[in-house]
């Protein structure tokens, strides 16, 4: 007579089993990670209003991590160069899969599932050759490797599916890093960033980058709106004295647009964060080495300026935007007069939405 | 009384006043960037007369101690046109610096060999790292002719010299936007030039700790002694303790105003230069036995305090935020 643990596991194995949903894990809105004040990182479950509502320790410093569109798993990745992601249940609170990149090549901190959330794609740097590629993990089950496909460029950071659930839009920050370097910048007087619509095919479908004098502006995250519309946050390697516009917009068959938003030298050439409102009027980026965000309207108008030590993650919120502080905070768009909730850790990078 | 001198030293500047930043940059700056041009015109004279004399290889290694005395100062006139990769395109995990001299070597393509086309080179041949390369590499005596071998150490001399040259002309004429910083300055207030030359010794500090120390050391179980920086030539650690001693003398200089964080400073610069002079292993050769390992390992553990001190007093010393976003680069 078959025990009960192992028709259990069978039911799994065949997938029969009824699939838990984002509810039972408290119906986050969003994901970050954060390093706790004992010194240890977590992955952290956040409701709308800044509140927490799971924590799952990580074993090192997170960077972004993944939400699967329905059930509620997340895919934290290891601060670059990273050589494993954790699979993490956000129920349960534990790791169901390991991925290990496959050798010579490591993690860019970055992923995103396919619309139906069986698939996973990776942002990673074949070091050898210094070209990027996009992994593919087979996210039905076991997380096998599918393979690889070129990212159209070197240094694959944040990538996004498009609104037809079958492009991936990848910013390509152009700098080229070896593992037996560290985090050290290999290629800055010839770096070339771009940013690339690769289909989940691996054709490269279309490809935009700076013009010639700003090819030190690497491009490294973005946000996507419904209709299409990419924002841009990029990171100037060049003289502060000449640095230019660092938020991007772009729609598929059009020219890349860069707009001056005059707080470029405040944030000294450097966004952590770009993400369009819910509503998709405003785009907010966050500039952590100034302690400034500035929300700017769909043309890149700059709107208003928020002042606040270390912000650096953005997602849509209820009034716009929320935001989250290396110092612990979760604000609203109307910066301190909206704090929405203080905790006693330190956000990472990234506010990663759900759903 | 009391209240008013409470208010008096809140208002005292936290560190390195006006006059110790104007010394820093005249003196170890500006100066610095002098005192290497000066040595690598010193280097061109040596090769003029003969490509494999010694004379070649003093003027050489003085030239490139001086270029590690400021190689913490990668901002402004060093990073504009690509000056300090330049100069020294180090570490070069794919090894590109090789395979563009042994090519050129192998071509013999007479046409790079003037001062004009070789500046616009492939950086990894460029530089000191390209000529420690070229001079002290064995097996490149069976590329080539002796000839060309000769007249591309000439060519990548006189490319040094005229690097240097730009760089002490450039950092001479930038050295306004650093004394008065304002509206007419990339840096509009005093405490963003701090914030840039506290940059400086963090990030050179970092660079000597993880790549010029870390590189050899490598992994217990596998120590990298052929990582080394320059091992070629023999000056790994000399050229360690020039970055040390410009990335330390400016850190020392930024601390004028705290007489307790210098005095750590100091300390700390002390016992690691007291251990990099009894090192007795110019090139971390010994890295690979375990004596040798121990010694190398608690020279780069001294560097940690070093660093140590400047993170969690000088930073906080200077007002310099040390976010944890704004300090991670990603």
């Amino acid at each position: 007579m078959p025990t009960r643990r192992g028709f259990l596991a069978g039911l799994l194995a065949s997938g029969l089993a009824p699939r838990a949903s984002w509810a039972d894990a408290g119906s986050p809105a969003y994901l970050a990670a954060a390093k706790l004040p004992s010194g240890a990182f977590a992955l952290f479950g956040l409701s709308a209003a800044g509140g927490r509502l799971f924590e799952i320790p990580l074993p090192g410093r997170g960077h972004a991590a993944a939400a699967h569109p329905g059930r509620p798993l997340a895919v934290a990745f290891a601060r670059r160069p990273g050589h494993f992601a954790l699979v993490i249940d956000c129920v349960s609170g534990e790791v169901v899969r390991r991925l290990d990149t496959p050798e010579g090549s490591h993690f860019y901190g970055h992923g995103v599932f396919s619309a139906d959330g069986g698939m996973l794609f990776t942002t990673e740097n074949e070091f050898e050759t210094g070209r990027g590629v996009i992994g593919m993990w087979d996210a039905t089950g076991g997380y096998a490797r599918l393979g690889a496909m070129p990212s159209g460029g070197v240094g694959p950071h944040e990538l996004r599916l498009m609104p037809d659930g079958e492009t991936l839009v990848i910013a390509n920050g152009g700098i080229e890093t070896h593992p037996e370097a560290g985090r050290l910048k290999l290629n800055i007087p010839t770096m070339r960033p771009n940013l690339s619509y690769v289909s989940v095919d691996g054709a490269v479908v279309e490809q935009v980058e700076p013009p010639e004098a700003w090819h030190r502006n690497s491009m490294r995250h973005i946000a996507v709106r419904g209709d299409g519309v990419i924002a841009v946050a990029c990171q100037w390697q060049g003289p502060m004295a000449k640095v230019p516009p660092l938020l991007a917009t772009h729609r598929m068959g059009e020219a890349l647009d860069f707009h001056d938003l005059g707080m470029e030298k405040d944030v000294q050439g450097y966004l952590g964060s770009v993400a369009f409102s819910g509503s998709g009027e405003e785009i907010a980026v966050t500039g952590p080495r100034g302690g400034v965000a500035v929300v700017a309207d769909a043309d890149g108008r700059m709107l208003r300026r928020l002042e606040e030590r270390d912000i650096c993650g953005v997602a849509p919120g209820a009034e716009g935007f929320v935001f989250t502080t290396g110092e612990g905070r979760v604000l609203t768009g109307h910066g301190a007069a909206g704090a929405l909730a203080r905790h006693g850790c330190a956000w990472d990078n990234h506010l990663v939405p759900i759903g | 009384m009391k209240h008013v001198l409470a208010a008096l030293l809140i208002a005292l500047p936290l560190a390195a006043p006006a006059q110790e930043i104007r010394e820093i940059i005249e003196e170890d700056i500006v100066g610095g960037f002098v005192a290497l041009e000066e040595k690598t015109a010193a280097m061109v004279e040596a090769a003029g007369q003969d490509c494999t004399h010694p004379g070649l290889y003093d003027s050489y290694a003085a030239a490139f101690l001086a270029w590690a005395r400021v190689s913490h100062l990668r901002f402004g006139p060093s990073e504009e046109e690509n000056r300090a990769f330049a100069l020294a395109y180090w570490p070069d995990p794919r090894g590109r610096t090789a395979k563009a001299l042994r090519k050129m070597l192998a071509d013999g393509d007479e046409a790079v060999l003037s001062q004009e086309a070789y500046a616009d080179m492939s950086i990894a041949a460029r530089g000191f790292y390209a000529l420690d390369y070229l001079l002290h590499e064995e097996d490149l005596a069976e590329i080539g002719t002796a000839e060309y071998r000769c007249a591309l150490v000439r060519v990548i001399v006189a490319d040094i010299h005229g690097t240097t040259g730009e760089l002490a002309e450039a950092w001479d004429a930038f050295a306004p936007m650093l004394t008065e910083p304002g509206a007419d300055s990339p840096y509009r207030t005093e405490a963003e030039v701090l914030q840039v030359l506290y940059k400086s010794v963090s990030t050179g500090l970092e660079f000597a700790v993880d790549m010029r120390l870390g590189r050899p050391l490598g992994t217990f179980e596998r120590p990298r002694p052929r990582w080394a920086e320059a091992y070629r030539s023999g000056l790994s650690l000399a050229l360690l303790q020039e970055a040390v001693r410009g990335a330390g003398r400016l850190a020392v200089r930024l601390a004028a105003g705290d007489a307790d964080v210098q005095a750590r400073l100091k300390a700390e610069l002390e016992d690691f230069h007291e251990s990099a002079a009894a090192l007795n292993d110019p090139v971390f050769a010994s890295v690979a036995e375990p004596v040798g390992r121990f010694r190398v390992e608690s020279l780069q553990t001294d560097l940690q305090e070093v660093r140590e001190v400047v993170q969690v007093a000088l930073g906080p010393a200077l007002g310099v935020s040390a976010g944890f976003n704004s300090m991670d680069g990603d």
